[in-house]
């Protein structure tokens, strides 16, 4: 499945631009989602450090399954305030 | 409906979130406000800018305002300003409204500190070198439920 995936944070300064495509199998985790992100990244892979998948309900676990639709977005440590 | 959890491009109204914890029962009405300061670890900031994922953001504002409210008996209300801020602007804001000052203000501060951790937000400083740097911050987990 083709998934589009927010960028914030950070992650808007890694040179992808504020979203990235990535195709994932049916059924991929969120672990395996954030794996592929970190390739797409390349060497500036270490900007993934701490990131969590999200949809806009809830942050994903590591093993939960990327849903078939819906937002998606890569969230860096938070520091609002 | 009163609006309790706010986050929003536009410059905050403090008096609107005031309103909305008074009661005539409530005695005590304590308040945060954060605004973007001058300097950080001795550089000139000239402003911040705050990104954020709206969705989350709102609806774990909503949870944080909630739970705040279950934990003490207090109405509570926070509104978070996104978007490039100058310095003295105000970023967040907090109420709290109670019988009596203690848990007025306690549940202030527990809400400031939960936004800070839990809120999908992040800050930009700008420098006046004409460099920024995003700062650092809590990694977010799954909620448990």
């Amino acid at each position: 499945m083709k998934r589009n995936i927010e960028l914030y944070g950070r992650l808007r300064d890694a040179g992808l631009g504020d979203r990235v495509t990535l195709v994932l199998p049916d059924g991929a985790t969120a672990r395996q989602a954030l794996d592929q992100l970190r390739r797409a990244l390349g060497r500036r892979a270490a900007l993934l450090a701490g990131c969590a998948l999200a949809t806009d309900e809830a942050v994903l676990g590591p093993a939960e399954r990327v849903p078939a639709t819906g937002r998606l977005a890569a969230l860096p440590p938070v520091c609002g305030g | 409906m009163r609006r309790i959890a706010i986050v929003t491009r536009s410059r905050l109204t403090p008096a609107s979130l005031e309103a909305a914890v008074a009661s005539p029962r409530h005695g005590a009405i304590a308040t945060f406000a954060g605004a973007v300061r001058a300097t950080h670890a001795g550089r000139r900031v000239t402003g911040i800018s705050y990104d954020c994922f709206a969705p989350l953001a709102e609806k774990e504002l909503r949870l944080i305002i909630h739970q705040a409210e279950k934990k003490w008996p207090v109405k509570a209300a926070a509104a978070h300003r996104v978007g490039r801020l100058k310095v003295g602007e105000m970023s967040v804001f907090v109420a709290a409204g109670s019988a009596h000052r203690p848990e007025a203000f306690a549940a202030c501060r527990w809400v400031i500190d939960e936004i800070k951790r839990r809120l999908p937000v992040w800050k930009k400083e700008h420098y006046a070198r004409g460099d920024g740097r995003w700062l650092p911050g809590c990694a977010l987990h799954r909620r448990k439920s």
